[in-house]
C-alpha cells in the first residue's frame, strides 16, 4: 500500500470497524469486453513457457464445478512464436507445471532460454480468432547479492532473534534502475513472501543498496533473499498491478489502468519480459 | 481608442463628475458598540440623495455627499439596530459609529437595507456566512465548522461526506485561495478533511467568492475564501467556550487599554487520544487486539490591536495548529504531524477622508513530517511551503461616482518537496532525497467601482501577476469586470468576467484531502494554470406568502487551461522527479445556481439548487497521457445539488436549526474487469487483479441527509432577575443524519474466498464470488455540547 494512505486507512478502519458502516449493494458496472491476459518471463537456463488466459467481467462467477470453467479461463488455439537472434521458437499448447516454483503455463517449448543480455526477444501470438499480440523485450543483467549480514541486537547468549541486511550494488548509477525485493522465511513456496516490493536506485548510498528486516528471525531458521533486476516495462506493469489491487477498497487511493507492454490487435493485458534475479538462502546462526 | 485619448477622456469624465456639485466626504469606522469590533459590509445609506456605500473589510467607509444640505444618514448591519444621524456637511467630516445590538427591534428594516445593498452592488457570485448562523446549524460531533456551513450555499459542493474540501464551480481543491487575516492557509483541514482549521469562536467573518473576483485577489482559479479573525473586545473583558464530546474550546478577549487596544486568544483541543489511550490500556493483553493509534489536533488563534491615533491602527494576529498522529509499540515508534502557522501584521492608515490604506506583512507555513523509528533504523520525510508576503492596498473615494482600489503585493515562496532522510543508527545504511525550490509571486492591480448611472454600476479592473522561479518567469494580465443594472428597486441584473492565473499547485493524487499533498511551484515544465469565467444572473426582492424573500439566480461558464493531473500509477511520494509524473490539459465547467433566502422573522434560512457539468481532458505529459487525451468527468462532477437550511427561534429558551442536503452521487473509478495473475517464482498467485478502464465512469448513489440542531438556553430566570448578569450558557444537541441514511463514502468490490484444498491436499483459499460493498461514514450521530459566554 502506498505509504501516504496508510494512516487515513487505519483511521477509517477504526471508525468503520466500530460502527459497522459497510453493507452490500447492487450495482451495474460499465460494459466490459473480455481481454486476453499473457504472462511470459524469459529466464536464462529455463524453458520457454507462457501463460495465456482471458480476463473476466468483474462480477462473473468463479464456479469451478462448471465443466466449461477451464475452457473459459484459458485462451486456447493460439499460435505462439518467440524469435531471438534469428532463431524462432514455437510454443505448443499443453499444461506445463513446475513443482518447485508451483507455477503453471499453457504454452511451452523444451527449448532453453539463452543467457543473452544484449539481443532482443520478439513475441508474436496469433489467437484463434485471428487477433494478434506482439511484444519485444531483453533480459536484464543479473545483479548479484554482495552479502547477507545477520545481526543480533546484542551479544548476550539469550538474544536469539536476528535481522538480515542484504547488500547489493547498483549496476549503473547513471540510469534509473528498478528492483524487486523478495524476502522469504522458512519456505519459498508454501508461505507468502515476508517482503515483496519495488525499489529504485534512488535509495543507493554511494552505489550500494541495502534492504533490511526487523529482529524477527530466530537462530536455526532459514531465510531467502531475492533481488530482481527489472526491465522498465516489467516494473511499470508490476507496479500497475499492485496499485490496481490496493486501490480497490481504499478511498484515498488512485487506481491505475494495467500498464502492459503488449501490442497487436487483441488489446491484451500482461507482460512479456526477461527475468533476472539473484537469490540467496541463509540459515540464521549466531 | 488611442491610449492618450483614453486618459484624456477618463480625466474629463472624473473631472466633470467631481465638479458637477460641491460635495464633502463623510468617512469613518463602524463598530459593534458593545465590543468595539469593526463591522465588515455595514451599510451607509442616505435616502435624500439615494447614495450608499458599505464598509470595507476593515470597517472603514467613505461617501461623498452634497454640501450644505440637511441629510439623514442611516447605518445598518445584520443583527444590529439601525442607527441614524442628521448631518449637514460644511466640510469633510469623520463620523465613527458604534452600533447597538437590537435584533428584535429593527430587524426588518436592517434586512431590507442589506438586501438593497445586494441589489445595488456589482459584487456577484459571493456567499457569506455569519458565526451566529454557524452556531445555530447542526454540526458533526458538536464541532461547529464554518467551512462546512458554507458548503450549504449553492455552487460549493463538498469533496465528500463530512469533508471540508471545496470544489467551487468545477474547480479542484487546490484552486481555492484561503486566507486567514490575509495570510494564506495552505491546508484548511484537520483530521484528513473532516474538520476545518477555523475555530468558529475566533472567526468574525467569512466571505467566499465563486466568480466575479475583485482584482485585489489572485493566485487561485476557482474561489477566494476570505476569513477574518475577531479583533477582541476593547470595551470589557469577556470570554466564551464550549465542552463537547470530542473537544473543548476557550476564547478570552478584552481591552488592553479601553477603546484603544484589545486582545483575543482562542484555543481548542480534541481529546480522542485520552479516550483511545484508555481503550488501549483496557485491551492490553487481549488476543488479536489492534491498538488504536493516538490522534489529536489543536489550534490557537491570537490577535492584538492598537489604535495608534485617529488615523492609524495596528493589528497583529497569529494562528498555530497541529494534527498529531502517533502509533508505537516495543519495536517501532511512528509519528506523523502536520499543520499551519500564519501570522499577520497589518497597519491601517487613513491619509484623508477619501484615502485609506492597508499594509500587511504575512507569514504562512504549512508542513508535514512523518517519522518512524524501528530498532536500529530511522526514517523521516517532510514537505513544506513557506511564504513571506508584503502587500499594500489603497481605497480611494475619488468622487461620488467612482471608488478606486489599487495595490501591489509580493510573495516569497519556499518549497520543500519530499525531503527524505533514512538510515541505520550505526551509519551502515543511509540515504536521502527531496527537492527544494523557491519562487517570487507578484501582483499589481487597480479597479474602479463606477456608478455610471443611478441604475448601472460597473466595477472594472486589471491585475498584473507574475511568478519567477530559477530563471523562469511567467506573467499574466487578468482583466476583471462586473456590472449591475438595477431594473427596479427590487430587481437587478448582473454580469461578470474574470481571468485568474495560478502559479503554485497542489500535488494530490487522491479525491480526498491528505496532509501529505504537497505544493509545487510553476517551473519550466509546469506552466501556470489559467481560468476564464463568465457569469450572468439576477437578484430579486419580493414577498412570498407575506414574507420578504431574496432570490438569486446565476449561470456560469468557466474555461480552464494548463490543468495538472497525473499519469496512471503516478508515484508522488518521495519522488525526486515529480514533474515527470505530471500531465497537462484543459477543461471546462458550466452550470446554474438558484437560491431563495429568507432572513427575517423567527424562521430564517435558504433553499439552494445547483446544476453543473464539469469535464477535463487533453492531458499529456513527459511520461504519457490520460485516456489518450479524451475528456472525462472528475469525481466531483455532481450534476444536481440541493440544500435546504432552516433556523427557527421557537422562544427565548429554544432555537432550532435543520439542514437537508441532496446531491447526485460523485463519480467513482471502479474496475469493470478482473484477471488472475500468476507472477514470478517466489511470488504468490493473485486470484483477482482488478482491471480499471476509463476514469470515473461509475456514479455513486445519490446522497441525502437531514441534520438537526436544538439550542437550549440556560439560566434565563437568573438573567431575568439580574439583567446585568453576563454569564450565558446553552446546551446544543445535534443529530447528524437524523433518518440514518447510509450514504456512500466509497464503494469497493470485495472478493469472497472459501477454504479448499489443492492437489496435494494443502489448504488453500479459493475465490467464490464478488460483492459490491458500500462504506458509509455516518450513522445517526447525536452530540451534545455545553457552550458558555460571559
Amino acid at each position: 500500500m502506498k505509504f501516504q494512505y496508510i494512516l487515513p486507512v487505519i483511521f477509517l478502519i477504526s471508525i468503520f470497524g466500530a460502527c459497522n458502516l459497510t453493507n452490500d449493494v447492487d450495482l451495474e458496472l460499465p460494459e466490459y469486453d473480455r481481454q486476453p491476459v499473457l504472462e511470459c518471463y524469459l529466464e536464462p537456463g529455463q524453458p520457454y513457457q507462457l501463460l495465456l488466459t482471458r480476463s473476466f467481467e468483474f462480477f462473473a462467477p468463479f464456479d469451478t464445478s462448471d465443466g466449461q470453467f477451464l475452457e473459459n479461463v484459458i485462451e486456447q488455439g493460439a499460435t505462439i512464436n518467440i524469435t531471438h537472434d534469428g532463431k524462432t521458437v514455437t510454443l505448443v499448447e499443453g499444461l506445463f507445471f513446475n513443482p518447485f516454483t508451483q507455477k503453471i503455463f499453457n504454452y511451452g517449448s523444451p527449448e532453453i532460454v539463452p543467457e543473452d543480455f544484449d539481443n532482443a526477444f520478439e513475441l508474436e501470438v496469433i489467437l484463434a480468432d485471428g487477433n494478434t499480440i506482439t511484444s519485444k523485450t531483453t533480459i536484464p543483467v543479473k545483479v548479484p547479492i554482495d552479502s547477507v549480514v545477520i545481526e543480533f541486537e546484542s551479544d548476550a547468549a539469550t538474544d536469539t532473534m536476528a535481522r538480515a541486511l542484504t547488500y547489493f550494488t547498483d549496476p549503473d548509477p547513471n540510469i534509473e534502475n528498478r528492483f524487486r525485493r523478495q524476502f522469504h522465511w522458512n519456505s519459498l513456496v508454501d508461505s507468502s513472501a515476508q517482503q515483496d516490493f519495488l525499489a529504485t536506485d534512488q535509495f543507493a548510498d554511494n552505489g550500494r543498496i541495502v534492504f533490511g528486516t526487523g529482529f524477527d528471525y530466530p537462530v536455526g531458521d532459514t531465510i531467502w533473499n531475492t533481488v530482481f533486476n527489472m526491465n522498465r516495462d516489467y516494473a511499470d506493469f508490476y507496479e500497475s498491478v499492485i496499485i490496481s489491487v490496493q486501490s480497490n477498497g481504499n478511498p484515498f487511493g488512485q487506481p491505475a489502468s494495467i500498464d502492459s507492454n503488449l501490442g497487436g490487435t487483441a488489446d491484451a493485458l500482461g507482460i512479456f519480459t526477461g527475468l533476472s534475479y539473484s537469490r540467496e538462502m541463509t540459515i540464521i546462526e549466531k | 481608442m488611442h491610449p492618450t485619448r483614453l486618459i484624456l477622456f477618463l480625466w474629463m469624465f472624473f473631472s466633470i463628475n467631481s465638479f458637477a456639485q460641491e460635495k464633502f466626504t463623510l468617512s469613518g469606522v463602524i463598530t459593534d458598540g458593545e465590543s468595539g469590533e469593526t463591522l465588515i459590509g455595514a451599510t451607509v445609506y442616505v435616502a435624500e440623495v439615494a447614495a450608499g456605500t458599505t464598509t470595507n473589510e476593515y470597517g472603514f467607509y467613505s461617501i461623498s455627499l452634497p454640501a450644505n444640505q440637511p441629510l439623514k444618514v442611516e447605518f445598518s448591519y445584520i443583527g444590529f439596530q439601525n442607527s441614524e444621524r442628521d448631518i449637514t456637511l460644511t466640510a469633510d467630516q469623520k463620523l465613527d459609529i458604534g452600533m447597538g445590538e437590537g435584533i428584535e427591534l429593527a430587524e426588518v428594516v436592517v434586512k431590507a437595507n442589506s438586501y438593497q445593498e445586494q441589489l445595488r452592488s456589482t459584487e456577484m457570485s459571493v456567499e457569506g456566512i455569519t458565526t451566529k448562523e454557524v452556531k445555530t446549524l447542526p454540526s458533526v460531533l458538536g464541532e461547529t465548522d464554518i467551512l462546512k456551513v458554507i458548503q450549504l450555499k449553492p455552487g460549493i459542493p463538498s469533496g465528500g461526506e463530512g469533508t471540508t474540501g471545496l470544489y467551487v464551480r468545477g474547480g479542484g481543491q487546490d484552486q481555492n485561495l484561503i486566507v486567514l487575516d490575509e495570510a494564506i492557509v495552505y491546508n484548511p483541514n484537520h483530521l484528513f478533511g473532516f474538520f476545518s482549521t477555523f475555530n468558529t469562536d475566533a472567526v468574525k467573518d467569512l466571505k467566499l467568492y465563486k466568480g466575479g473576483f475583485p482584482p485585489q485577489y489572485g493566485g487561485r482559479l476557482s474561489s477566494v475564501i476570505d476569513v477574518k479573525l475577531k479583533e477582541g473586545n476593547n470595551k470589557r473583558f469577556s470570554g466564551a467556550g464550549g465542552l463537547g464530546i470530542i473537544s473543548s474550546r476557550l476564547t478570552l478577549e478584552g481591552p488592553i487599554e479601553k477603546d484603544k487596544s484589545s486582545f483575543i486568544v482562542s484555543g481548542r483541543r480534541t481529546y480522542f487520544d485520552l479516550i483511545t489511550r484508555q481503550v488501549n490500556k483496557a485491551n492490553e493483553g487481549v488476543e488479536d487486539n489492534q491498538p488504536i493509534p493516538d490522534y489529536y489536533f489543536y489550534d490557537l488563534n491570537t490577535k492584538i490591536n492598537f489604535k495608534l491615533g485617529e488615523k492609524d491602527h495596528l493589528y497583529l494576529s497569529g494562528y498555530f495548529g497541529r494534527d498529531q498522529f502517533g502509533f508505537n509499540n516495543e519495536t517501532f515508534n511512528f509519528g506523523f504531524n502536520w499543520g499551519n502557522v500564519t501570522s499577520t501584521a497589518r497597519w491601517n492608515h487613513q491619509f484623508n477622508p477619501k484615502l485609506f490604506s492597508n499594509t500587511t506583512v504575512t507569514f504562512s507555513d504549512y508542513r508535514y513530517k512523518i517519522s518512524n523509528e524501528i530498532v536500529g533504523f530511522s526514517f523521516a520525510l517532510d514537505s513544506k511551503i513557506r511564504d513571506v508576503n508584503l502587500k499594500t492596498d489603497f481605497y480611494q473615494n475619488l468622487n461620488s461616482k467612482n471608488t478606486l482600489r489599487y495595490g501591489a503585493s509580493v510573495t516569497y515562496h519556499e518549497f520543500t518537496v519530499g525531503r527524505l532522510k533514512a538510515g541505520s543508527d550505526d551509519g551502515e545504511i543511509s540515504f536521502s532525497g527531496g527537492n527544494e525550490f523557491d519562487g517570487v509571486e507578484y501582483g499589481l492591480y487597480i479597479s474602479d467601482d463606477w456608478e455610471a448611472s443611478p441604475r448601472l454600476k460597473v466595477n472594472g479592473g486589471l491585475r498584473l501577476s507574475g511568478f519567477s522561479n530559477d530563471g523562469t518567469f511567467y506573467y499574466g494580465l487578468e482583466p476583471r469586470v462586473a456590472a449591475n443594472y438595477k431594473v427596479t428597486n427590487s430587481f437587478s441584473l448582473k454580469g461578470s468576467y474574470a481571468r485568474m492565473n495560478q502559479y503554485v499547485h497542489l500535488v494530490s493524487n487522491s479525491g480526498l484531502s491528505l496532509p501529505t499533498d504537497v505544493w509545487y511551484p510553476s517551473t519550466k515544465l509546469v506552466e501556470p494554470q489559467i481560468s476564464d469565467q463568465v457569469a450572468v444572473g439576477g437578484s430579486a426582492l419580493f414577498k412570498l406568502f407575506g414574507t420578504e424573500v431574496f432570490l438569486t439566480n446565476e449561470y456560469f461558464y468557466k474555461l480552464l487551461d494548463k490543468q495538472i493531473d497525473f499519469i496512471d500509477g503516478a508515484e508522488l511520494f518521495a519522488n525526486d522527479e515529480l514533474e515527470q509524473e505530471f500531465v497537462f490539459g484543459d477543461g471546462y465547467a458550466y452550470g446554474g445556481e438558484i437560491s431563495l433566502e429568507k432572513r427575517t422573522g423567527d424562521l430564517t434560512g435558504w433553499i439552494g439548487y445547483t446544476y453543473s457539468k464539469i469535464r477535463r481532458g487533453n492531458f499529456f505529459g513527459p511520461k504519457g497521457d490520460v485516456m489518450e487525451g479524451r475528456y472525462f468527468a472528475p469525481r466531483y462532477d455532481r450534476r444536481h445539488d440541493i440544500s435546504i437550511v432552516g433556523m427557527y427561534k421557537i422562544n427565548e429558551r429554544f432555537r432550532a436549526g435543520a439542514t437537508w442536503v441532496y446531491g447526485s452521487g460523485d463519480l467513482s473509478w471502479l474496475p469493470s474487469g478482473r484477471f488472475t495473475f500468476q507472477d514470478v517464482p517466489g511470488a504468490e498467485f493473485q486470484a483477482v487483479v482488478p482491471s480499471y478502464g476509463d476514469r470515473n465512469t461509475f456514479r455513486l448513489p445519490a446522497f441525502h441527509r437531514l441534520d438537526l440542531n436544538l439550542i437550549i438556553k440556560l439560566g434565563l430566570k437568573k438573567k431575568r432577575k439580574n439583567p446585568n448578569r453576563r454569564w450565558e450558557s446553552d446546551l446544543t444537541l445535534s443529530v447528524i443524519n437524523a433518518y440514518d441514511r447510509r450514504n456512500a463514502f466509497f464503494i469497493f468490490l470485495d472478493v469472497d474466498f472459501a477454504e479448499g484444498t489443492d492437489n496435494d491436499g494443502n489448504l488453500i483459499e479459493l475465490p467464490t464470488g464478488v460483492t459490491a460493498k458500500q462504506v458509509s461514514l455516518f450513522p445517526i450521530l447525536p452530540a451534545l455540547t455545553y457552550n458558555f459566554k460571559f
